[in-house]
């Protein structure tokens, strides 16, 4: 027999990492930056586990890296099933930083990447 | 440890699609079969730890509705999680009752009925298992995609293929056919691997293990229980290891392995005085084919980016150096991620007393590991065990 449905709406809390939702609108990554100690948070967060210090500031990451790793997504999970098969990957930037992406070209680990937006999310495009 | 701590009853449900029953019978088959193999009755459990995700069912707080069934009322104040660890959550919790003294004999039971939602959902919520606001909400992840990851830089590292990564899932489906309680019993090839629906690339259908109903259980004794109920063949706790890793898979550093099950490993290995050269038969957490591969680098069997060769030279078959998942791993015999923790205990200590049947490995020195992966290596845990 059919159970009963439960369906979750969910509110996602968003004003914390503002900075960072608005950056993927312009095409920008931001990180955050430690005031006291200098160590930089990718994904950003407002409290430093390193010095205990709450006091950061955004920096812009550079655009710039290497594709790490990536994975074609065919079986899609329920919230994207609509969209076509995207590329997860990771790239390494310049700054060392490691994130996640959808890949644009054809993958290949250790390739040159730029790193960028499409509003939504992190991009990395290969360049060739 | 304060006190030693001994296996002295498993038991392990059917896996597969169990629409036949709901969560507490599933969970009583498991738990029937344990109180039988160590023939003891509910009044001689001191607590009940209950190991589900639960995220997949209908009933998401299991424990309740399954130490009620199972005549336990009032031996059940915990439900422990850690992803497709949490089998192994409850043993840890289990034997660190015991070993504390706080308890003399402990039921650790694992179930999940993850075959209530749809894939779509199932795939939805297994791809929140690294960090929600930061990869599902912008990537649509998936588990599987997860995984992927680590097979696509192993493979471009050190020339891992999807030949390679199939021979794990043919190897899993070959000792599951001797399994009367797998979810998979039929034999595949390495070409049915490669023709299978890519899932999440280089992952096919038939890299990954199954979404599975299932439950195991396990009764663990202190060493004064074990003398007073003259168990005959205890299998003992002999090392524990654990550890985990950061939510956000970039934020690693590598991919090429798991440094949780590599850090419990070695933690596993001091507090048994044993190394890998040691271990004669061994369960890994085979959730992938690449996974597989992986688990013999992290463990030290051989070195990273050889994990292949033992596979190719039938190094992890019954009788081999370390015969590995003989009962048909996650991959075939299924994967219902409360239970399988305890469903690998429950599969060394048959081996450990030589009742694995047709699949009973040759032992010398009887000496057998676990190794339970929560998570893409969220949480990791190693024990070692020895009759």
């Amino acid at each position: 027999m059919e159970g009963v449905p439960l369906v979750l709406k969910y509110t996602v809390a968003d004003k914390l990492y503002e900075v960072f939702w608005e950056g993927l609108k312009k095409g920008e990554i931001y990180a955050t930056r430690c005031k006291r100690c200098g160590t930089i948070y990718f994904p950003p967060r407002r409290d430093c586990e390193k010095c205990l210090a709450s006091d950061m500031e955004w920096v812009k990451l550079k655009e710039d890296g290497v594709l790490m790793t990536y994975t074609i997504v065919k079986q899609k999970p329920q919230g994207f099933e609509s969209y076509p098969d995207y590329t997860i990957g990771i790239a390494r930037n310049s700054d060392g930083v490691n994130l996640m992406c959808w890949v644009k070209g054809e993958p290949k680990v250790g390739k040159r990447v730029r790193l960028t937006t499409d509003t939504k999310r992190i991009i990395c495009e290969i360049v060739e | 440890m304060n006190r030693r701590v001994a296996v002295i009853g498993v038991g392990n449900s059917k896996f597969g699609k169990r629409d036949d029953v709901t969560i507490r019978e599933l969970a009583w088959e498991a738990i029937k079969e344990a109180l039988e193999d160590a023939n003891l009755r509910q009044k001689d459990i001191d607590i009940t730890v209950v190991s589900s995700t639960a995220y997949r069912g209908t009933e998401l707080y299991p424990a309740p509705p399954v130490s009620e069934y199972a005549g336990l009322v009032g031996k059940s104040p915990i439900r422990v999680e850690a992803a497709c660890a949490s089998g192994s959550a409850a043993a840890f919790t289990a034997i660190n009752l015991i070993a504390s003294g706080m308890a003399d004999i402990v039921l650790a039971v694992g179930v999940d009925k993850m075959t209530e939602v749809d894939t779509s959902a199932s795939l939805a919520i297994g791809g929140r298992g690294g960090n929600y606001y930061w990869e599902f909400q912008m990537y649509g992840t998936t588990f599987p995609a997860y995984y992927a990851l680590y097979a696509t830089r192993h493979m471009a590292l050190y020339g891992t293929t999807e030949e390679d990564m199939a021979l794990a899932s043919v190897k899993a489906h070959k000792y599951a056919s001797y399994n009367e309680k797998a979810h998979f019993r039929n034999r595949i090839t390495v070409e049915d691997v490669l023709k299978s629906r890519v899932i999440a690339w280089p992952l096919k259908l038939l890299d990954c293990s199954p979404i599975s109903d299932g439950s195991a259980a396990v009764i663990f004794a202190s060493e004064e229980k074990v003398r007073e109920l003259k168990i005959d063949t205890p299998i003992w706790v002999k090392g524990i290891g654990y550890s985990s890793d950061t939510s956000y898979i970039a934020a690693r550093g590598e991919w090429v392995g798991l440094a949780a099950a590599r850090d419990a490993a070695l933690k596993a290995y001091k507090m048994a005085k044993v190394t890998p050269q040691d271990i004669e038969y061994a369960t890994v957490h085979d959730c992938f084919s690449i996974a597989e591969i992986m688990a013999y680098e992290d463990l030290g069997f051989v070195e990273k980016g050889k994990g292949t060769q033992l596979l190719r030279e039938g190094q992890t078959e019954k009788d081999g150096k370390v015969a590995v998942n003989l009962l048909g791993g996650l991959k075939a015999k299924g994967h219902p991620l409360g239970a399988t923790g305890l469903s690998m205990i429950y599969e060394i200590t048959k081996q450990l007393r030589e009742e694995a049947g047709p699949v009973q490995h040759s032992f010398k020195k009887y000496i057998a590991l676990t190794h339970n992966v929560g998570g893409t290596g969220h949480y990791a845990y190693v024990m070692i065990f020895s009759r």
